[in-house]
């Protein structure tokens, strides 16, 4: 029988791998073609040696009964907040665990041939590694706390790998545009985090459950209302949409497993491991259904009208999601997780073999959208444009958030720079031109500055004049002073005269 | 087993003597090796130490002068044991950075190992006649080693040096004295020298304290006594500047610790002047670090800001804060030899301390331009390195305290970043301009010895900067006991 312990190794060993890589990258030896079979080794071996591991703890778990939570160890604590390095291995955790692990190796294993001779090869891996590894640990964790550290390793890979060109002004573009929506959704998981902390007094999933029978439904609601944001978000459910498209930017086999099969399932997930929470709060499982209606629906409309492959399978993933959320919505979570594990199978698949089926096809022409679309234009022009979404985001987020940074740098550069004596922005390249032909090193500017130069030049003063001159400052100067009066009372005594005297006093005070 | 850790430099030295004086690289691979072994028997002690006890450990006692009642005893405690490591640790540094003194080295490596004897000496001391006597016998191998291989001014930077401390010597012999009177048993031991002075009136222990204060202060150094730090650490060669300031200074702190303890009435008197004592020494410290742009009396005026913190979190009076100034000595101890360390080293290549001579350093020498930045990166207290713990203890301690007194402390913090990162960039960035700027585009790059040194230094900060557990769990129950006394 194994050890449950070993389950810590599972996210351990693609992290693990990923930074193995990134060391040998930065030493040498993996760097360019010949470095490519040392990379792909590597990975494959983590990612082979978690699935195994995996799959042993499936069979100790058929044979010994799942363990529920694993605790490992403590990863750390401050006062009454502690963070265990614990995991939750039950049915669900285990099952969708291995299909992970599966779907990552097979994925990982294509892209050896696919990203064969690719400038950023090793980078691919780096990002690819860390992605199973955050994967792994949202799935297998058994605290909010942890699945939140997988959250955001998920997300920076996903980052990385829609930037994976990223000498191209639209891959750094989309990359930002979806890690920021997604950081959205983190807001709304550290809210929670923060709240059950509060409130249901610890982070691990069981005290959460058993929290939310005794809370009022507004709190449980607020906490749940956090989780299911960044579900949300990170399955991109409408409103945060927009995001995924443009994440179809990193190469086929990433876009496969982030998007297509498994990433994107990580909301879905996070909502059925919080069913035990969730179903006490009837307005957010409502919240949850209607979302995932409206998703349902915006993917099969927009995706009537697209004409490329990745696009089609996307719009169809973000069709079935929605309808994954609905169920979970409607109470049906069983159904989801059984949805969600099938989904994640065909579409990675999908996903993979869709540029081949392109080249042996040699398709051109893409089926048009079903003529009752066609017939109704406004909803024809409202597919084409998405819903209009992103217009939509811009105008109510992005553009406020930038007119408020524009009035602050106003602020900054006119009223705190001058404060403080920070040269403005453009001024910096002037400063260092400046900087040639002054030797002086001390110097203030601003109102800041000039008081420290002005406190330093009397402080300067005052040590000079009474701490180090002359010889050995006044303290010295004292002393030698003192050594001449004693100096000249000693020679007195060296007299006869005043040695007799002496001696008779002493022997006056004696007698 | 102390007894071995003091005679170890001691024999080293002697060894030295007996060696050629002329094969200056033998007699180089004999004090690295001395000094390596004295630290690897240091690192030993933990074996045999065991942290959870609060009470001195390790104890030898053999009669001294059974008349006057002292006696040779040697034991370390929670707070002595990490400051024993830190000597030992820099002084292997020290001696390998010493690869520039090509002059008279039997004699320089000799003083050396007898400064690391005395050293070793004060931290482990348990009877306050022979921790006086390694105090003073510290000041010997300082005064010729400064006085010998020093820079241009050494002579008075020597003399200055003698003569304050031994002047601060003075006071505390006299007050040491009247504490021996008081003790029930006429002995100089610490602890029965502490249960005397428990019983004495507060008048009494104010004017006792104050005496220790003074002898203290000079080394630590407090502010009005810091005049001979300056000098001293501008003229000493930079391995004698890593020691002076790594750890001399240590022994005026490690020295107060033990007198508040042995004295607590007064310290409770005087908490308000010590508190004066300490925000006075920070700013103004900082301030005039500020100021410098010779690079030594720089590191040499920010660590008299940085023993006021030291001196902040003692005059808390509480777990935080002594905490916070153990945890503060050790590293200061860790950073002050770093930069002394680093510093040296260009000298040694540029004979230049002047900061406006050097730019663009780090496309000539990267591993340098690396470990300075990342030391002066841990000067500030950066979270991630051992000064930040240390900091924070002791700012909660002052917190605890006196509330929003101690914010003067947060002033001094953007001091020391304006100065550090002054350098930094002053070091590192902006065109070479200088007359000399051709030599100043080949200088050579760290070398293998000067690299080991600089990392396990800056290793040190970053472990206990990001880790801080185990050394916390050391210091703890020594800390706990201290604090015990005031809690009431």
């Amino acid at each position: 029988m194994m050890n449950f312990a070993w389950i810590a190794l599972v996210p351990a060993l693609p992290l693990l791998a990923a930074l193995l890589i990134a060391g040998l990258h930065l030493a040498g030896p993996a760097r360019g073609e010949r470095g490519e079979a040392l990379t792909a080794r590597v990975t494959l071996a983590a990612a082979g040696a978690a699935f195994l591991l995996l799959l042993g703890l499936d069979v100790s778990a058929l044979v010994a009964g799942a363990p529920g939570q694993v605790d490992v160890a403590d990863w750390f604590a401050s006062g009454d907040f502690r963070l265990p390095l614990s995991f939750t291995l039950d049915n669900l955790s285990l099952g969708f665990g291995t299909l992970v692990g599966f779907i990552a190796l097979v994925t990982l294993k294509f892209s050896v041939s696919y990203m064969h001779r690719e400038a950023g090869f090793h980078r691919f891996f780096i990002g690819m590694n860390l992605f199973v590894a955050g994967m792994l640990l949202i799935v297998l964790a058994g605290n909010a706390g942890l699945a939140f550290v997988g959250w955001e390793l998920a997300g920076v890979s996903s980052w990385m790998l829609i930037g994976y060109a990223f000498e191209r002004d639209t891959a750094t573009l989309n990359a930002q545009r979806a890690f920021l929506t997604n950081r959205i959704g983190d807001a709304g998981f550290l809210l929670a985090i923060a709240l059950a902390f509060l409130w249901m007094g610890g982070l691990d999933w069981n005290t959460m459950s058993h929290a939310a029978a005794r809370l009022p439904t507004l709190y449980v609601g607020l906490i749940g209302f956090g989780f299911v944001t960044a579900a949300l978000a990170k399955s991109a459910q409408v409103p945060f949409s927009p995001w995924i498209a443009r994440a179809l930017e990193g190469p086929t086999p990433s876009s496969a497993i982030f998007y297509g099969a498994v990433m994107v399932h990580a909301g879905v997930y996070l909502v059925i491991r919080l069913e035990t929470v969730l179903i006490h709060t009837p307005g957010v499982m409502a919240l949850i259904a209607a979302l995932g209606l409206i998703t349902a629906l915006y993917g099969w409309l927009v995706g009537m009208v697209q004409t490329d492959v990745k696009s089609g399978l996307l719009f169809a993933t973000l069709t079935q999601v929605g309808l994954m959320f609905l169920a979970c919505g409607l109470g049906l979570f069983q159904l989801a997780a059984w949805h969600m594990a099938l989904h994640a199978t065909w579409r990675a698949w999908q996903f993979l073999a869709a540029p081949s089926y392109m080249h042996l096809l040699n398709a051109t022409t893409t089926p048009p959208a079903p003529a009752w679309m066609r017939n109704c234009p406004r909803l024809y022009t409202a597919a084409l444009q998405r819903f209009w979404l992103e217009p939509l985001a811009d105008r109510l987020l992005t553009r406020p958030t930038q007119g408020l940074a524009h009035d602050m740098r106003a602020v900054d550069d006119n009223v705190i720079s001058r404060l403080v004596g920070m040269p403005a922005a453009q001024s910096a390249a002037a400063l260092l031109d400046a900087r040639d032909n002054s030797a002086t090193v001390v110097r203030g500017r601003g109102l800041a500055g000039g008081l420290l130069v002005w406190l330093a030049g009397r402080l300067g003063d005052f040590e000079q004049r009474l701490v180090l001159q002359g010889g050995g400052g006044k303290l010295a100067e004292g002393m030698r002073r003192l050594g001449d009066w004693l100096k000249w009372v000693e020679g007195l005594l060296e007299q006869p005269r005043y040695l007799l005297l002496m001696m008779m006093a002493t022997l006056v005070v004696i007698l | 087993m102390l007894r071995l850790l003091l005679l170890l430099p001691l024999f080293g030295a002697l060894l030295i003597a007996l060696l050629p004086g002329r094969n200056g690289v033998l007699i180089r691979r004999a004090a690295l090796a001395i000094t390596a072994i004295t630290l690897g028997w240091a690192l030993w002690l933990a074996s045999a130490f065991d942290p959870s006890v609060a009470s001195v450990q390790l104890v030898e006692s053999h009669v001294w002068n059974p008349r006057m009642g002292s006696a040779f005893t040697l034991g370390v405690d929670g707070i002595s044991l990490p400051l024993v490591w830190l000597a030992t640790l820099l002084a292997f540094i020290a001696a390998l950075a010493s690869g520039g003194i090509k002059d008279k080295p039997k004699g320089y490596y000799m003083l050396l190992l007898l400064l690391e004897a005395a050293m070793l000496g004060v931290f482990m001391a348990r009877d306050w006649s022979l921790f006086y006597v390694f105090w003073e016998l510290t000041l010997l191998p300082l005064f010729f080693l400064i006085d010998r291989y020093g820079g241009k001014n050494r002579s008075r930077a020597a003399l200055n040096f003698v003569l304050y401390t031994m002047g601060g010597s003075v006071f505390m012999l006299i007050a040491l004295l009247m504490l021996y009177d008081a003790a029930p048993g006429h002995s100089f031991d610490m602890a029965q020298i502490r249960a005397g002075a428990h019983q004495l009136p507060e008048a009494t222990q104010i004017g006792l304290f104050l005496g220790l204060l003074i002898g203290f202060g000079v080394k630590m150094p407090i502010f009005p006594m810091h005049g001979w730090l300056p000098l001293a650490h501008v003229e000493a060669p930079s391995p004698v500047s890593i020691l002076l300031s790594g750890i001399l200074l240590k022994m005026g702190s490690y020295g107060l610790i033990r007198a508040i303890d042995t004295l607590p009435a007064a310290a409770v008197a005087l908490q308000g002047l010590l508190l004066a004592l300490a925000l006075i020494s920070l700013v103004y410290g900082g301030i005039l670090a500020w100021k410098q742009s010779d690079l030594k009396a720089m590191v040499a005026y920010s660590s008299v800001s940085h023993m006021g913190i030291v001196l902040l979190g003692l005059a808390a009076l509480n777990n935080a804060g002594f905490t916070g100034a153990v945890m503060q000595m050790v590293a200061h101890g860790l950073v002050a030899g770093a930069l002394f360390l680093l510093i040296g080293l260009l000298y040694e290549r540029t004979h230049t301390r002047e900061l406006a001579d050097y730019a663009s350093l780090v496309k000539v020498m990267p591993r340098f331009a690396f470990f300075t930045i990342l030391a002066f990166i841990a000067a500030v207290g950066m979270p991630g390195t051992a000064g930040f713990v240390a900091e924070l203890h002791a700012l909660i301690g002052g917190f605890a305290r006196w509330g929003a007194w101690v914010v003067p402390v947060s002033l001094t913090v953007i001091i020391s970043a304006a100065y550090s990162v002054r350098v930094i960039g002053r070091l590192f960035t902006g065109p070479i301009a200088s007359p000399q700027s051709d030599r100043m585009r080949h200088l050579p790059d760290l070398t293998r010895g000067e690299f080991t040194a600089a990392a396990v230094l800056t290793a040190g900060t970053l472990i206990i900067g990001f880790y801080p557990a185990p050394m916390l769990d050391l210091i703890a129950a020594t800390v706990g006991l201290y604090a015990e006394v005031f809690a009431s």
